[in-house]
């Protein structure tokens, strides 16, 4: 191989070089610009579970609040009616106790 | 090989080492980065499901306690029923007791004789309801405390109240007036009606 065949080979090879790494600084680039994307898009899909498991938690939560709600109602108008019926019960007894006390002279 | 074929092969082989290293750094920065944004956005969807279930619970214990604020409201009202009804019945029970003489007289009695002693004049003008009109009004000072009788000069007035009972005592010119009518006693009593009534009915 003369010398400039040799000068020429290794000029070649400095090219295929440069040109190699100028592409990896392009898919460098590349890989770069694509984890923004990359990033907003996990954002949204983890913020939109979020969000939805948030609505399951506030309907659940309304449901079991009313269900609560509605055996506390029933719970409390049973308590009434027993306590109208034993007041009922004493309402005679109680109108004589106070009747004696608006005639008692003191 | 030949020196020149060793020599490009080994500015190819640099070449390639560098370009994997560039792009191998960039994949490195890359993961970092989508590391510390799933750790960022992981945070903030923690926070916005904890926000909901503060909400949520929020939510349930309102439901609760409008519910025990509706039985509450309910328990008071039919109390309050009771209650009113108890004391209607004390009132028409009080109003009936003035036929009963051997009550009613020494309440009437109790009521003229703390009125003249309220009134603490010489001289009480004694009113009375048409009921008690019709008993006789010397009877009645019989039963008054001869004490009380010989420092005050006691009248009758024959024109009746309008009460159910009891009497109303007036200075002679009727500008002091004493009002113990049966009405009077209720309205008086009734604080002490309405504790005893609900100690009654409701142990309370």
């Amino acid at each position: 191989m003369s010398g400039i065949e040799t000068v020429k080979v290794i000029v070649n090879a400095e090219k295929q070089a440069s040109k190699m790494i100028d592409e990896a600084m392009t898919e460098a680039s590349a890989i770069r610009k694509r984890i923004d994307s990359i990033i907003q898009q996990q954002r949204q899909q983890m913020l939109a579970e979020a969000k939805k498991e948030s609505a399951a938690i506030a309907a659940r939560a309304g449901e079991e609040g009313k269900l609560e709600a509605e055996q506390y109602e029933r719970e409390s108008l049973q308590a009434l009616k027993a306590l109208v019926a034993q007041a009922h019960a004493k309402k005679d007894a109680t109108v004589e106790k106070l009747v004696t006390i608006m005639m008692r002279v003191e | 090989m030949s020196e020149t074929s060793k020599f490009t092969e080994d500015i190819l082989k640099s070449a390639t080492e560098k370009a994997e290293s560039i792009v191998r750094e960039a994949e490195t920065e890359t993961q970092r980065a989508s590391d510390e944004a799933k750790v960022t956005i992981s945070r903030e969807a923690e926070a916005i499901v904890r926000s909901a279930r503060a909400d949520a619970d929020a939510v349930k214990r309102r439901q609760i306690s409008e519910a025990r604020h509706r039985a509450k409201l309910r328990e008071q009202q039919e109390k309050d029923k009771i209650m009113q009804d108890v004391l209607d019945q004390v009132q028409k029970r009080t109003s009936q007791l003035v036929e009963e003489e051997t009550k009613y007289v020494p309440l009437l009695t109790h009521l003229i004789e703390s009125g003249i002693q309220e009134l603490g004049d010489k001289a009480a003008m004694i009113h009375l309801s048409k009921t008690d009109l019709g008993r006789n009004p010397s009877n009645m000072e019989q039963k008054i405390n001869k004490s009380l009788l010989g420092r005050v000069k006691v009248e009758w007035s024959k024109e009746p109240i309008d009460a159910s009972g009891g009497a109303v005592i007036s200075s002679l010119d009727g500008k002091i007036r004493i009002v113990n009518t049966l009405d009077q006693r209720f309205e008086a009593l009734e604080p002490r009606l309405l504790i005893e009534a609900r100690a009654s009915l409701f142990g309370e």
